[in-house]
C-alpha cells in the first residue's frame, strides 16, 4: 500500500512540476523505436527497390543484386516509359494514359462533387420527408461490388453513346462514388446549426440560393478533404478504367498493367519500374504535401459517419 | 424544418441522385440477377428456361475454378486479418513513444496513397523469382530461403497477401490509433497504479474497449477481400494456372475473357450474397450505436 502511494506522489509530482525537466530516454522508448524503425523498413523496401531499379541499365539488373545502387545512374528507363513503352499494341509509353488520366481525373471530379453535395445538402437541411429511407438506400449502395452493376452500366453507357471514352469513364466514376459521397457532405451539412438556416429563410434564401451564398463557403474544410480523397481514387483507379476505357481513353494504370502483364520478348524491369513510379508520383505528391487531409479522407470514407 | 414556399427545389435537386441511384444500383442489379436466370452467352437473352431457372447457379457451384476462387478468398481474408493485428500492434506503440510519431506515421500510410496497381507491380518484381529478393538472399549465402512464392500455385496466394498486408496495414493503425487516442488516459494510470502488467492491460482492457474499433476493421477488411481485383491482375492475373482466382476476378473473367454473360452473373449475385452477409452485422452495429449515442443525448 505504501509504496503504491508512494508511486502516486512520485507519478504526480514528476509529471505537472517539472514540465521542462529533459527526460532520459527508457529502454521502452528505445525498444519501441527499434521495432518502428525496423517495421518503417519494412514499408520502405519496395519504393528503395522501385527507385533504383528504375535508374538502373538492363546489364545491371541481369547481374542480380537487386539492392545495390545503380553503378551507372541512368534516365534511359524513364525515357522509355514514358514515350516508347507498350500498352498492347501502341508503343507510344505512358504518357498516352497520363494524359488520359487527367482528361478522364476533372469532368469525374466535378460529376462526382456536384451532384454528392447538393444531394447531401438537400438531405442535411431541408425537410424531405422520405430522407431517411433514402439514406440508407445510399448506404447499402456504397458497399455493392463492381461487379454486379458491371454489365448493365457497359449496357447503359453504350446506349448512351459513351462508352469507349473519357466521358464514360468519368460518368461510371460519379455514379460509384455518389453514394459515399453523399453520405459524407450530409454527415458534414447535418451539423450546421439550425438557427442559421431559419435565419436564411427569413432572409428570403430560396434553396439555390442559400447553397451558392451560405452552404458553399463554409464547405472549404470538408470539399478539401473529399477532393484530395477523390482525385488519388480516380487516379489510382484500374477496373473502371480498363472496363469503360475502351481502346483510345485508358487511363495510366491500365497502360501500366498491360505492360507489366503482357511482355513481348525479354520483360525490361527498369522499364516496368519507372512506369509504375511515373504513374504513383501524382497521388504521392498529393500525399506527402497534405498528408494530413488524406488520412482525413479515407478513415472518412471508410466509417462514413 | 417545413419550409413551405420552398418545398419543391430540395426534392427537384434530388431528382438526379434518386435517378442514379434507382437505375444504376437498384435496377441495374436487377438487371444482373434478371441475366443470370437466362442462359445468356455472349450477348444477353431474356428468356428464362422456367425448367431449369437456376443452372448457371448450377454450373457455378459445379466450376472447379469457382471453388478455388472461394477457397482463396477465405485465404486472402483470414491472411489479410494480419494486418488489422499488425495495425493494432503498430498503432499501440506510436500510442506510447511520441517521438517520431509523423515521420512514422507518413512512412506506414503512404502505400495507401498509390494505386494497387503500382503496389502489385512493385511486389511482382521482389518476387522475381531469379532476379528478385530470392536471388539476393541466396547470393549471401541463405541459398535454403524460397521466396519465389509468386512461382507456384502452392504460394501465390502468400505472396498476394503479403502485398495486402503490406498496402493496407497503415490504413489499420490509424483507425485503431484514432481508437486508442479515445480511451480515457486515466486508464493508463490507474493501470501502472494497481501494478497492472502491460500484457494484461491490453488484452484485459484496452482491447474489449475497442471491441466497436475491431468489428469495424473486420468489416472494412473483408469488404475490401471482396473486391480484391487490381492486386491480383498486377501480381498474379490469375496464375500459376487458376491458382489465385478470387470471386472478383473470376466474374470479369467470365464476362470478358469468356464472354458468358449468365454465368459471370450468377458469379456477380453469389459475390453480392457474400458482401450482405458481412454487411448485415456492419448495419445491425451502426443501429446499435445510433440507439446507444442517441440515448446518452437524451
Amino acid at each position: 500500500m505504501a509504496q503504491k502511494a508512494l508511486g502516486a506522489e512520485v507519478a504526480v509530482r514528476s509529471a505537472p512540476y517539472f514540465p521542462r525537466q529533459k527526460k532520459r530516454i527508457s529502454s521502452r522508448s528505445i525498444g519501441i523505436i527499434v521495432f518502428l524503425s525496423i517495421c518503417a523498413l519494412f514499408f520502405c523496401i519496395p519504393l528503395y527497390v522501385v527507385v533504383i531499379t528504375s535508374f538502373k541499365t538492363m546489364e545491371q539488373i541481369r547481374q542480380g543484386a537487386m539492392f545495390s545502387l545503380p553503378s551507372v545512374w541512368t534516365l534511359e528507363a524513364w525515357d522509355h516509359a514514358w514515350n516508347s513503352a507498350c500498352s498492347g499494341i501502341n508503343c507510344n509509353g505512358l504518357k498516352v494514359g497520363f494524359w488520359n488520366s487527367v482528361q478522364i481525373l476533372f469532368p469525374s471530379l466535378i460529376l462526382s462533387i456536384a451532384i454528392s453535395m447538393i444531394t447531401g445538402y438537400a438531405l442535411a437541411l431541408w425537410n424531405v420527408r422520405w430522407a431517411g429511407g433514402f439514406l440508407f438506400l445510399l448506404f447499402i449502395c456504397a458497399f455493392v461490388p463492381f461487379q454486379i452493376i458491371m454489365f448493365p452500366l457497359i449496357s447503359m453507357t453504350a446506349a448512351i453513346k459513351v462508352y469507349g471514352n473519357i466521358w464514360g469513364v468519368a460518368i461510371v466514376h460519379a455514379v460509384l462514388a455518389m453514394p459515399v459521397l453523399t453520405l459524407i457532405f450530409r454527415n458534414y451539412y447535418k451539423d450546421i446549426p439550425q438557427e442559421i438556416m431559419n435565419a436564411a429563410v427569413m432572409d428570403s434564401g430560396s434553396f439555390w440560393k442559400i447553397f451558392t451564398e451560405i452552404i458553399l463557403p463554409m464547405s472549404g474544410n470538408i470539399l478539401i478533404v473529399v477532393l484530395i480523397m477523390q482525385i488519388t481514387s480516380i487516379w489510382n483507379d484500374y477496373l473502371i478504367g480498363v472496363t469503360f476505357g475502351g481502346m483510345g481513353s485508358q487511363p495510366m494504370t491500365v497502360n501500366l498493367a498491360n505492360l507489366i502483364t503482357i511482355s513481348t520478348g525479354t520483360t525490361r524491369y527498369n522499364d516496368n519500374m519507372a512506369a509504375a513510379l511515373q504513374t504513383a508520383i501524382p497521388p504521392l505528391v498529393i500525399y506527402f504535401f497534405v498528408g494530413k487531409l488524406f488520412v482525413q479522407g479515407i478513415t472518412a470514407g471508410a466509417i462514413k459517419g | 424544418m417545413a419550409f413551405r414556399w420552398s418545398r419543391w427545389s430540395p426534392q427537384l435537386a434530388l431528382v438526379p441522385a434518386v435517378a442514379v441511384t434507382a437505375v444504376a444500383f437498384v435496377g441495374a442489379i436487377g438487371w444482373t440477377i434478371y441475366l443470370s436466370l437466362t442462359r445468356s452467352r455472349r450477348l444477353p437473352e431474356y428468356e428464362i428456361d422456367w425448367s431449369e431457372p437456376l443452372r448457371q447457379y448450377t454450373r457455378l457451384f459445379a466450376d472447379d475454378a469457382w471453388a478455388i476462387s472461394l477457397k482463396n478468398l477465405i485465404i486472402l481474408g483470414l491472411g489479410s486479418a494480419l494486418a488489422i493485428v499488425f495495425g493494432f500492434i503498430l498503432a499501440a506503440m506510436m500510442d506510447k513513444e511520441k517521438r517520431g510519431e509523423s515521420l512514422f506515421r507518413t512512412v506506414f500510410l503512404y502505400p495507401l496513397a498509390v494505386s494497387l496497381i503500382v503496389t502489385g507491380t512493385a511486389w511482382r518484381w521482389l518476387f522475381n523469382p531469379e532476379l528478385g529478393v530470392e536471388h539476393a538472399l541466396h547470393s549471401i549465402g541463405l541459398t535454403w530461403i524460397n521466396f519465389s512464392w509468386l512461382a507456384t500455385g502452392e504460394t501465390a496466394m502468400y505472396g498476394v497477401i503479403l502485398a495486402s498486408v503490406w498496402q493496407s496495414s497503415g490504413f489499420y493503425m490509424a483507425l485503431m490509433l484514432a481508437g486508442l487516442k479515445s480511451i480515457n488516459s486515466e486508464i493508463w494510470s490507474a493501470a501502472r497504479l494497481d501494478g497492472v502488467s502491460l500484457f494484461r492491460l491490453y488484452t484485459e482492457i484496452i482491447i474489449p474497449m475497442m471491441k466497436f474499433t475491431f468489428v469495424t476493421c473486420a468489416i472494412l477488411l473483408s469488404l475490401g477481400v471482396i473486391k480484391a481485383y487490381d492486386v491480383i491482375v498486377a501480381m498474379t492475373n490469375g496464375g500459376p494456372g487458376q491458382s489465385t482466382f478470387v470471386p472478383a476476378y473470376f466474374t470479369i473473367q467470365a464476362l470478358s475473357a469468356k464472354g458468358n454473360l449468365g454465368f459471370a452473373s450468377a458469379a456477380a449475385v453469389m459475390m453480392l450474397v457474400i458482401t450482405a452477409v458481412i454487411f448485415l452485422p456492419l448495419v445491425m452495429l451502426t443501429a446499435w450505436q445510433q440507439r446507444r449515442t442517441g440515448r446518452a443525448a437524451h
